[in-house]
């Protein structure tokens, strides 16, 4: 039933509430769910830095997010697409990968500003990283996952190379694409609040927004951030899933 | 067409034959004895170690639109509809839309699938499925029809209605037909020749002319007599040691 | 039954001992900030044993990056006393997440603000438009630099502010990815003697004798432990005389602190006035700016500062 899906939430929020209002957890620790509320209330009217409001701060964000996974998505299919059709190609490069992609792109971070200063150019960077790995590998797996006979099968029909490329390997891998996406921006969107943190140079986007709470010492906000880029990160998700049950009909 | 394939494993030995224009043949032989692997030869997808494939004196080149291969496990697309499976090998030749219309519509029409031609494989029966992938293939107009077992995963019913619906399709064109099948009944019924494979690797043991009218009746004498000699070679083949 | 009764004594006697022993033995959690010039105090103290010297075993609990950090520590009661800017400080404690009272002053002025050395920024107003860096919001930094755009009358809304932490300013700076930063000693002197930069304006000429950085004690510690922080405070003390008579010595401990060279070490303490007089008035000041930037809500200035602040703490530490 549906019902059944908020109880546990909500009874969660109503004991929370309950041990802060006699005062069992300090409300410096944690906040209760009106403080949160309020912080919330704040982060869209005050602003934190105090004139930077929430709704900006979110559109930065996104812009940065849409960047990155942007660059991964352009990347990884194609490639993705050949080297699951390339035995060869995957055998050469799959070391390469294999090394690289272990690594959190929060380690790069120090890079990344080297390499691209601490404007967009860093966090978008970072933000690819963290998308590109699974957008890459599943695209692969759905590319060899397509039924050998599926292939024989445009063959008879005197399908060349490109024909294959674009009438059998790519809708056939769409499936798992659409995986490595819904990870990948998932991946994306945590890494990105953490590549904030660091330093941003337009002065907008929701982990620099949760350091400054930090900063100016009002927990009541982080948390309230927290709740938003949660939801965020959950509403991209559902979007991603939507799109791709609409687009993928057949399975 | 003339043949002499063998690879690592040895699997055709010196498989020889001609087979005329317009022609139903089938091949039948026991299992694994290499009959898939002949198919799959001809159509260019495998390459025989020695011998060559001849289309009217001329040798057959992978890849063009000479020869056409129903699988076995049909190998529909699942991301198409019945439309776009059909109108498939059009879209590749580069046919324009209208005339890939119109032509695929023809095709759902003959062949019974009217009202789902926007389904998937995966909302399809078998013996639907079956029709698509036979569909998907004489659109084409291939010199040579090859099937591959193609009525193997379907039920005995289906089985003969698929088998009643391919000669009603078949003898209002001029297709030549290699049928590849392990049911002796089915061979019987469908074709105008049959050749009999032995174990691998495989020989040409008998070829059987089958010359009555059709539609013919499967409990026929004539049909009778026919079983039961392409019965008796496959009992006696099936006795003797592999080699 | 007499030599019963002297066991069981003895038993009761060395539980106490060795409670005793643990609470005392209890070392005071102590923070500073990483390569911050004005906690020269703190180096010279631990360096020189001043804190042992009164009695107190202490240890360093945490070294942060700047200052709120180190009071995120005080709230998660990881820390007994810390080495931390006023502003931060005072953030925490009117916002409730950290309960400290301030004991004694560590030193006033020590800031800069620094831009390109060649750069075409060479007063205060034409840093509109521009990107500056702070150290973090709610510091001294940040409260000197808006200081500055307010007698300037520059609306701060006109200028790009951003936080990085003091390590990775002067590589911005270098790479023109910012245009000025303001920070503690001894980055500006620093950036000057790398030849990246040049000191715009000294944090004195923004606020004369502005307090900086303060020694701060967990307000249940100072109820539970007095006597070890007035220890504290005295070791501090004594550190501070000695910076003032023993000055070669002391910027020994600041390079070996801060890893950084003695050139830019020399050049950084005299921009840096240690002293442990607590100025309330320049924390009011603190107070009325920080309410105006809406990173605090205070109401009765006067019973805050009367509850932040112990300026008469350094006197009663000396009294034994």
């Amino acid at each position: 039933m549906k019902k059944e899906r908020f109880l546990l939430p909500l009874l969660l929020i109503v004991v929370w509430q309950g041990l802060c209002t006699i005062q069992v957890v300090p409300s410096y620790k944690l906040p209760s769910p009106w403080e949160i509320v309020l912080g919330f209330k704040d982060l869209l009217i005050v602003g934190v830095p105090p004139g930077h409001f929430l709704h900006n701060h979110l559109l930065y964000s996104l812009y940065r997010v849409v960047l990155g996974y942007a660059a991964a998505s352009l990347w990884a299919i194609p490639l993705g697409l050949l080297m699951g059709w390339s035995a060869r190609l995957l055998r050469v490069i799959r070391p390469l990968i294999e090394v690289v992609r272990p690594i959190p792109p929060l380690a790069w971070i120090p890079i990344a500003i080297l390499w691209f200063g601490i404007g967009i150019k860093s966090a978008a960077f970072i933000i690819f990283l963290g998308a590109f790995f699974p957008i890459l590998l599943n695209t692969i797996s759905g590319v060899l996952s397509i039924h050998p006979i599926l292939i024989e099968a445009a063959r008879t029909l005197h399908a060349k190379e490109k024909d294959i490329f674009l009438k059998v390997l790519l809708p056939g891998a769409v499936p798992s694409i659409f995986v490595g996406m819904r990870i990948g921006v998932g991946i994306g969107w945590m890494t990105l609040v953490a590549a904030e943190f660091t330093g941003v140079k337009e002065g907008y986007g929701l982990g620099y927004m949760i350091m400054t709470a930090r900063d100016i010492q009002r927990p009541d906000e982080i948390l309230a951030g927290m709740l938003v880029i949660g939801v965020i990160g959950l509403l991209i998700d559902i979007g991603l899933r939507a799109t791709e049950s609409r687009t993928i009909r057949w399975k | 067409m003339g043949g002499d394939p063998g690879k690592d494993v040895h699997v055709l030995d010196r498989i020889q034959h001609r087979i005329e224009n317009g022609r139903f043949v089938s091949i039948i032989g026991p299992s694994g004895c290499g009959k898939t692997t002949l198919l799959r030869i001809i159509a260019g997808l495998e390459k025989a170690s020695e011998g060559e494939v001849l289309l009217d004196g001329n040798e057959l080149i992978q890849g063009t639109e000479e020869v056409g291969l129903v699988f076995q496990e049909y190998a529909l697309f699942p991301w198409r509809t019945t439309f776009q499976n059909i109108e498939m090998g059009l879209e590749i030749k580069g046919v324009d839309k209208e005339k890939r219309r119109s032509t695929a519509m023809e095709y759902i029409r003959t062949f019974d699938l009217n009202g789902f031609e926007n389904r998937y494989p995966k909302e399809l029966s078998g013996g639907m499925k079956q029709r698509v992938a036979i569909a998907r293939t004489l659109i084409m107009n291939p010199r040579v029809v090859l099937m591959d077992e193609p009525f193997g995963s379907l039920d005995s019913q289906t089985r003969n209605a698929m088998q009643e619906f391919l000669l009603r399709i078949w003898q209002k064109r001029t297709d030549t037909i290699i049928f590849v099948t392990h049911n002796v009944d089915e061979a019987v019924f469908l074709s105008d020749e049959i050749v009999v494979l032995s174990k691998r690797p495989a020989k040409i043991i008998k070829i059987l002319k089958v010359e009555y009218p059709r539609p013919r009746d499967r409990t026929s004498e004539e049909c009778n007599h026919i079983r039961r000699d392409v019965l008796r070679i496959l009992e006696e083949e099936m006795k003797r040691k592999a080699g | 039954m007499e030599s019963r009764m002297k066991k069981v004594v003895l038993f009761f006697l060395v539980n106490f001992l060795f409670l005793a022993a643990i609470a005392y033995g209890q070392p005071v959690r102590i923070a500073y900030l990483q390569s911050d010039i004005h906690q020269l105090p703190c180096w010279v103290a631990l360096e020189k044993g001043f804190f042992e010297k009164e009695g107190v075993k202490v240890e360093v609990a945490g070294i942060f990056k700047a200052g709120p950090e180190l009071m995120s520590a005080f709230a998660a009661g990881a820390l007994d006393m810390g080495y931390v800017g006023v502003a931060p400080a005072t953030t925490a404690v009117a916002n409730k997440t950290a309960r400290v009272v301030v004991l004694a002053q560590v030193n006033t002025e020590g800031s800069a603000i620094v831009v390109k050395k060649d750069g075409n920024v060479k007063t205060i107003p034409e840093l509109v438009e521009r990107s500056v860096v702070v150290p973090g919001h709610a510091t001294v930094q940040d409260s000197l630099i808006r200081r500055a755009f307010y007698q300037f009358r520059i609306p701060p809304d006109q200028v790009k502010m951003m936080v990085l932490k003091p390590p990775e300013m002067i590589g911005a700076l270098r790479t023109d990815q910012i245009d000025a930063f303001i920070a503690w000693e001894p980055y500006p002197a620093k950036a000057v003697t790398m030849g990246v930069g040049r000191v715009l304006a000294s944090s004195r000429d923004i606020w004369k004798d502005h307090p900086c950085c303060v020694l701060a004690a967990d307000a249940r510690f100072l109820e539970n432990h007095l006597e070890k922080a007035k220890g504290v405070v005295r070791g501090h003390m004594n550190a501070i005389d000695f910076i003032h008579h023993q000055r070669e010595e002391a910027i020994r401990i600041a390079v070996k602190y801060t890893g950084m060279d003695e050139a830019s070490i020399k050049l950084a303490m005299e921009n840096v006035n240690y002293t442990y007089i607590l100025s309330v008035e320049g924390e009011k000041e603190y107070v009325d700016f920080l309410t105006k930037l809406k990173y605090i809500k205070v109401d009765e200035i006067q019973s805050f500062v009367d509850r932040f602040m112990r300026p008469d703490f350094v006197k009663e530490a000396i009294k034994r």
